[in-house]
């Protein structure tokens, strides 16, 4: 014990003197990179994707590494890196910067929250261009950053049509984690979707403060399926529990991430699914040329409907879905791609009974990125 | 690189080194030997994953130290868990099990970003930072009070009630963050950046490396200096060591135990204002996630000794840093290097040390 | 259904995994060893049990290999703190480290891949009962095992030899020695027994309760199960009432959200946290007196 002891003394001197001499090296070396900034992320021979979760959580990680396959199958002269688990905070930064030192020049940002770790080290590294998947650059978007998106809502409010046709309850029950914009979003043109069809229809929902915690969602679907919710959604990483609650209890279900009719046969009704291929793979060309400053991924892209190249899709009807059903989905389908068409056109209620978007206006895609209220339908408190 | 350092910081004396390095030898086979095994047992599992462990730890060592980065990386992740780790040594010292350092770091950061929102971006950096240091001190201390009083009234075990506020911690953040403290109802849910003169300094421009880290250093020699050099110290010992003999010599015990483990607790919250103020400037949702829990790790296999938590935390921010390179280069999960972690501890923990008297 | 049966039923049904580590824990804290790696062996027991569940296509297979693997992580705590006299809370949380690490790495394969899990199994009759019915008896045959390891569990530990000297250990280690039996076999096998029904806990949570897998799903459950076990003042029984508590206090938040009563939600997170918090509390020194004896000398004494 006491012998053990001393030797870890010994290597706590040695350890800081490790220290004083690491603190010279590492103050002399300063900012490594300073190259030339003409042409951010041009000729990159390497790609970094960093995602919050693992890769295979059959969900919105998982589209993200397909995304990245696609890209290593594409250019297979480039090396994909990827990194799972990587946090919200600042080691996200360290992530990005180790990549960095691997030769990457572009780097995918894929969390929502890893906005600002992004920012940081686009800001220290003008040589290397950063996008962020999801999130909102406000102010100046510098020349090495984007952020990029599509509107998620759109298949939801799809979905919301199938699922308000479809409903014999008039209840429909979304499990989700916390409320970001991008939830309310989806919960609100899903409840949007289905008034569209079924006036009487309205939407429980119930948090899990956890982006996967599958025994918080049994709960959660256990406690809608009691309250008659006969269909039930979600805004969740990991996307089983919920469906295959539903489809025991004869309930039927909306997806999210990936399509999981394999899971519910029987109550599958369909779902926003997610391909991130072509997008990532045209965000990768136009970096590779150089030709990233001034582009259009060199701000807030956001794709949707209306520019015809939406990486959310709806999956595959199940059963349950009426041909009545389907012809209406497609006739909204080629309305939200029309520049009158929106899950969120006025007049939009919130809870309240207070309109906020007035009679005729049609929302524009960075105004549905902020929306911070339940409309009307909606049951449920937001935390704000 | 042990032996050369410290033979050169005593090279006067040279014969008693030699001596008690000599004496060191079976102690330290015994590490390396631990340190190995754990090494070899992990190269099995990564053979099982496909993954060739030469290759692989060869290119976590080149990561790890070869790259500009890293070992500022390495300095500004061991900052935060030496301190999380003096605040389970001194508990410790006085018989108590603290394992809330991930609920008091929490509330030490929360205090700090409070304070610092009370304050406005106005004030003055050097108020704020002080301020700051004092708000996250005194919560830290008064979340860690609650375990104390917890035990002294109602004889909760605090290494239950600590964990159990852990849970608490985290959903006071998580409320904080998404209602009263929400910078932007529109993006991430996040408090307001901490304006930048208020933010740690950095020890040179360029470098990640901020105060926090002498602050901490500092600290490892103001507590080794309490727990060994002041009455106070002694009695928390005399008290963890046998608390109905500490009772007999007149001690009051329940002072005692309050005291140690609020000390702890404003060490932890120390800690989160140091990873606030000096890496986040924001609170997210996830602040300072497992940080608790790793010092805690850090402090057992330091023995919950000032001077060697400084080794152990630098070797688990190694370790963490390391990690990186798991996946990146080797393709493995994430939380692989967790399995390599834990090898090193369960083998340190179980074998570095001579068996104590058992009963069997 | 009724806000209570609703919630009572969900604080059942939610709440067994957690009171088959609870359990378990009692038996090993009886011996006088704290195991806060249980929370590793729920983990390793989920994973293994989902694995061998979905490969095999029995769940029983499964629920079994669960608790082989929950056992096998204990036997090694108890292996390092019986045997080569490492503290028990820094080599519990270890393990915790080394089965999320373990996990992460071999339980990738099997996320999002759909398992045969338990089903649910209505008791004949008495699940009709109004009220006793939908809270105890329409759940899964793995959760009715657990009615049935409750008394076996106090049969074992107060009305047998075997349970004697489990609890010797805990409470006179050395009147153990001095009648010839060997203290650290007891524990050992206290422990790894423990640990097995942690590992069950788990398997109740990936493949009768939430069937799914997914990194780190035991979320603090069993962490939870260590302090229950000294809120239920290491009986049996009084386990399963705490278990039920907490698995209540869990269910509360959505069975409130699902009707619509606002209330906040990271309040309604916080509720289970409080009341153990608020319940040991008031039990307060009774919990402390009933406490094993050498419990209480790892707990007084735990550095070293």
């Amino acid at each position: 014990m006491s012998v053990s002891k001393s030797t870890l003394r010994l290597a706590a001197v040695a350890s800081a003197a490790a220290l004083a001499l690491a603190g010279c090296a590492s103050a002399t070396e300063s900012v490594g990179s300073t190259g030339d900034s003409a042409a951010p992320g041009k000729g990159t021979k390497a790609v970094g994707f960093i995602m919050v979760g693992p890769k295979d959580d059959f969900g919105y990680n998982q589209a993200v590494y397909e995304g990245s396959q696609v890209i290593k199958k594409e250019f297979p002269d480039l090396d994909v890196l990827t990194a799972e688990n990587v946090p919200e905070d600042d080691t996200a930064a360290t992530t990005m910067e180790q990549m960095i030192d691997k030769g990457a020049k572009l780097i995918f940002a894929t969390s929502y929250g890893h906005l600002d770790a992004a920012m940081k080290v686009a800001a220290a590294h003008p040589d290397v261009v950063v996008v962020q998947q999801g999130n909102t650059i406000s102010g100046a978007v510098p020349k090495n950053a984007g952020t990029y998106f599509g509107t998620v809502y759109e298949p939801m409010y799809l979905a919301g049509i199938a699922a308000g046709a479809s409903t014999k309850t008039n209840k429909l029950g979304y499990v989700y984690a916390f409320p970001i914009p991008q939830t309310i979003a989806n919960i609100d043109a899903f409840e949007r979707g289905a008034q569209s069809v079924n006036p009487k229809a309205e939407t429980i929902t119930v948090s899990t403060s956890s982006w996967c915690d599958p025994g918080k969602q049994q709960a959660a679907a256990a406690s809608l399926l009691s309250q008659h919710v006969d269909v039930l959604t979600q805004h969740q990483d990991c996307t089983a529990t919920v469906i295959q609650a539903a489809e025991k209890a004869g309930a039927m279900t909306v997806g999210y991430h990936a399509d999981a009719s394999s899971l519910a046969p029987k109550g599958w009704l369909t779902g926003a699914v997610w391909n991130w291929g072509p997008l990532y793979t045209d965000i990768v060309k136009t970096v590779l040329a150089g030709d990233f400053v001034g582009s259009k991924f060199n701000a807030n892209y956001r794709v949707g409907y209306k520019t015809g190249t939406n990486p959310f899709v709806l999956a595959g009807f199940g059963p349950d879905v009426s041909a009545d059903a389907k012809a209406k989905i497609d006739a909204a389908q080629k309305w939200l791609g029309t520049d009158a068409g929106s899950p969120f056109v006025g007049p939009v209620e919130d809870q309240s009974g207070k309109v906020v978007i007035k009679a005729g206006t049609v929302p524009t895609y960075a105004q549905n990125d902020a929306l911070s209220f339940f409309v009307k339908g909606v049951v449920g408190k937001l935390a704000k | 690189m042990t032996a050369i350092t410290s033979a050169d910081l005593t090279g006067s004396n040279p014969a008693p080194v030699a001596v008690r390095l000599l004496k060191l030898l079976p102690g330290l086979g015994r590490w390396v030997l631990a340190i190995a095994a754990a090494l070899a047992i992990f190269s099995v599992l990564l053979a099982v994953k496909n993954v060739n462990p030469v290759d692989a730890y060869s290119k976590m060592i080149d990561s790890t130290f070869n790259r500009p980065r890293s070992v500022q990386e390495i300095f500004v992740q061991m900052t935060p868990l030496v301190l999380g780790a003096l605040a389970v040594a001194v508990p410790a010292r006085a018989g108590l099990t603290n394992v809330g350092g991930e609920g008091q770091i929490i509330i030490g950061a929360v205090a700090a970003c409070g304070t610092s929102l009370m304050l406005g971006d106005s004030a003055p950096g050097g108020l704020i930072i002080a301020a700051m240091l004092v708000a996250s001190m005194v919560a830290g201390a008064l979340w860690a009070g609650l375990a104390a009083a917890l035990r002294l009234v109602a004889g909760v075990n605090e290494a239950i009630s600590t964990l159990l506020l852990n849970f608490i911690a985290l959903d006071v953040l998580l409320y904080l963050i998404y209602q009263p403290w929400r910078d932007n109802p529109v993006g991430q849910p996040t408090t307001k950046e901490l304006v930048d003169t208020a933010k740690l300094p950095v020890v040179a421009a360029g470098n990640k490396v901020h105060i926090g880290l002498f602050i901490a250093l500092g600290l490892v020699v103001a507590v080794h200096l309490l727990l060994n050099r002041t009455r106070w110290g002694f009695r928390i010992s005399v008290a963890g060591g046998n608390a109905e003999a500490a009772r007999r010599a007149g001690l009051n015990v329940g002072v005692l135990v309050i005291s140690a483990l609020m000390i702890g607790g404003a060490l932890a919250g120390l800690a989160g204002m140091i990873h606030f103020a000096g890496v986040e400037y924001k609170l997210r949702p996830g602040f300072g996630n497992q940080l608790g829990y790793t010092s805690f790790l850090a402090c057992w296999l330091a023995r919950h000794q000032p001077f060697p938590i400084v080794v152990a935390a630098l070797v688990f921010a190694t370790l963490s840093v390391a990690g990186d390179s798991l996946q990146l280069d080797s393709g493995l999960p994430g939380s692989s290097v967790n399995v390599l972690t834990a090898l090193i501890l369960l083998a340190v923990l179980g074998f570095t040390t001579k068996r104590k008297v058992s009963r069997s | 259904m009724s806000l209570v049966v609703d919630v009572m039923g969900g604080g059942v049904a939610g709440g067994t995994s957690i009171m088959f580590a609870a359990l378990g824990e009692t038996v090993g804290e009886r011996s006088g060893v704290i195991n806060l790696g249980t929370e590793g062996s729920m983990l390793v027991g989920a994973l293994t049990a989902y694995a061998v569940a979905t490969d095999s296509g029995n769940p029983w297979m499964g629920a079994l290999a669960g608790a082989v693997a929950g056992g096998t992580l204990a036997a090694l705590h108890a292996y390092l703190v019986v045997f080569r006299g490492a503290s028990q809370f820094a080599v519990g949380l270890s393990l915790l480290f080394l089965a999320l690490g373990l996990t992460s790495l071999f339980g990738a394969a099997y996320v999002g891949r759909p398992v045969v899990g338990f089903s649910d199994w209505h008791v004949p009759l008495l699940s009709d009962v109004p009220a006793l019915g939908p809270i105890f008896f329409q759940h899964d045959p793995l959760l009715y095992l657990s009615y049935l390891l409750v008394p076996a569990v106090w049969f074992a530990l107060f009305r047998t030899r075997l349970g004697l000297l489990v609890r010797t250990a805990g409470e006179r280690a050395d009147s153990l020695t001095v009648h010839g039996y060997s203290v650290s076999w007891t524990r050992f096998g206290a422990v790894t027994f423990g640990g097995m029904l942690a590992g069950l806990g788990g398997a109740h949570l990936s493949i009768a309760y939430a069937n799914a897998w997914f990194e780190n799903m035991v979320s603090g459950r069993g962490f939870i199960a260590v302090a229950l076990v000294i809120f239920a003042v290491w009986s049996p029984w009084r386990v399963m009432g705490g278990a039920y508590l907490f698995g209540m206090a869990i269910a509360l938040g959505p069975a409130l959200q699902a009707r619509g009563y606002e209330w906040n939600q990271f309040a309604l997170d916080a509720i289970p946290f409080v009341m153990t918090l608020a319940v040991l509390a008031v039990l307060g020194r009774r919990t402390l007196s009933s406490s094993p004896a050498e419990l209480k000398r790892v707990f007084e004494n735990a550095p070293t």
